[in-house]
């Protein structure tokens, strides 16, 4: 569990760090933040032909009412924590790879939710939408980050206890 | 009681239900549980910063007091003005009510001793991440009049904005979730059969 967290918290810092870079910034963080407001304006199209989506901006065509999806609101920073936690611990590589593109559909599909819901919680009510975008959904990326990592690891296949003992001691 | 290897969906579900009570909770007893925050943050500041005059809260408000001079237009001629710093504390204390409804759904023994564990180890972070804050506002933000009073270097500005981003993007979320962990692995190791110490 020492090690498991040692790693977890290493990664997670270093992975941080470069999402912060200029580079990592202009080649992933913005063009993933744009497909996210455009995967977000292609669903509502679908209920609601009157949405435009510009950059990282989801807008009303009718109202004018617009959200713009800002880091903390485009599951990076979620994602590098479930990254992390998957990558520290011990499991077969394959195991991971497959935890890491199932985990990160999940995260991201929330994610999409959040954006949705926050765009239509704000036409409605600006004190519901602060609400919701500061704490509530926040905490609820969070938890779902949790409960696919729950889940992933509940899905590993169980070794004998002398033998997970050992991998986990030998990471 | 006692997790079986099916239950995660329904200690989601517990999770879920609970989170309305300890939103709202936390939410109205926010000026008590600020408090320690604001004693925490008002301890570091003075004692980092001798600009630093004092702190005061106003609810879930801190309020950081400096002598620093703002720029000379922002201030009428002949009036004596000085930078306040205002920090909304809940922006970074939204994990509390996640972690007390993590411990709350998972329905361990002496929830109630984990839940002011809880509460008080997360006091540094919310404390760090609150500082973060307003130094990006004092150094960086308020702009360069005001950065050269601080006596703050090129690189102490960088390592305040990533405190500043990792305090607000990744530690009021993770440090409750990483608190929990810690608090149930007895849980954990019964929920998935995978956790070892």
């Amino acid at each position: 569990m020492v090690s498991f967290f040692l790693w977890f918290l290493g990664l997670q810092a270093t992975l941080f760090g470069l999402e912060l870079t200029p580079w990592a910034q202009s080649w992933f963080v913005v063009p993933w933040t744009n497909t996210l407001a455009a995967i977000s304006a292609g669903i509502v199209k679908l209920f609601d032909p009157g949405v435009l989506s510009q950059g990282k901006v989801l807008q009303s065509a009718s109202n004018g009412f617009a959200v713009s999806i800002e880091a903390g609101c485009n599951g990076v920073e979620a994602t590098i924590v479930l990254v992390a936690a998957i990558l520290a611990f011990p499991a077969p590589w394959k195991r991971k790879l497959v935890g890491l593109a199932i985990g990160i559909v999940a995260v991201q599909g929330l994610n999409i939710v959040r954006v949705i819901s926050l765009f239509y919680l704000g036409q409605w009510n600006f004190n519901v939408f602060e609400w919701a975008h500061l704490y509530v959904w926040q905490a609820l990326i969070m938890l779902d980050v949790l409960i696919v990592w729950l889940l992933w690891v509940r899905a590993l296949p169980r070794d004998p206890p002398e033998v997970t003992a050992a991998a986990a001691a030998a990471h | 009681m006692r997790a079986d290897s099916d239950s995660l969906p329904r200690f989601v579900l517990r999770v879920v239900a609970w989170l309305p009570l300890t939103f709202a909770v936390w939410y109205l007893a926010a000026p008590l549980l600020v408090w320690p925050v604001a004693l925490l943050a008002e301890l570091a500041t003075r004692s980092a910063f001798d600009w630093v005059k004092s702190v005061e809260q106003t609810g879930p408000l801190l309020t950081f007091i400096t002598s620093l001079k703002p720029a000379e237009a922002a201030s009428p001629a002949g009036v004596k003005a000085v930078l306040s710093v205002e920090s909304n504390v809940l922006l970074f204390s939204f994990g509390l009510p996640m972690l007390a409804a993590l411990i709350l759904a998972a329905r361990e023994p002496r929830r109630v001793r984990m839940l002011l564990i809880g509460f008080v180890i997360l006091l540094p972070f919310q404390t760090f991440s609150v500082v973060a804050d307003f130094l990006k506002n004092a150094v960086i933000l308020a702009g360069p009049a005001v950065a050269a009073q601080t006596h703050i270097s090129g690189w102490q500005r960088e390592l305040i904005a990533f405190c500043y981003q990792f305090g607000t993007l990744i530690l009021p979320t993770v440090a409750p979730a990483i608190v929990w962990v810690l608090m149930h692995r007895p849980f954990l190791e019964r929920l998935s059969g995978r956790i070892k110490s």
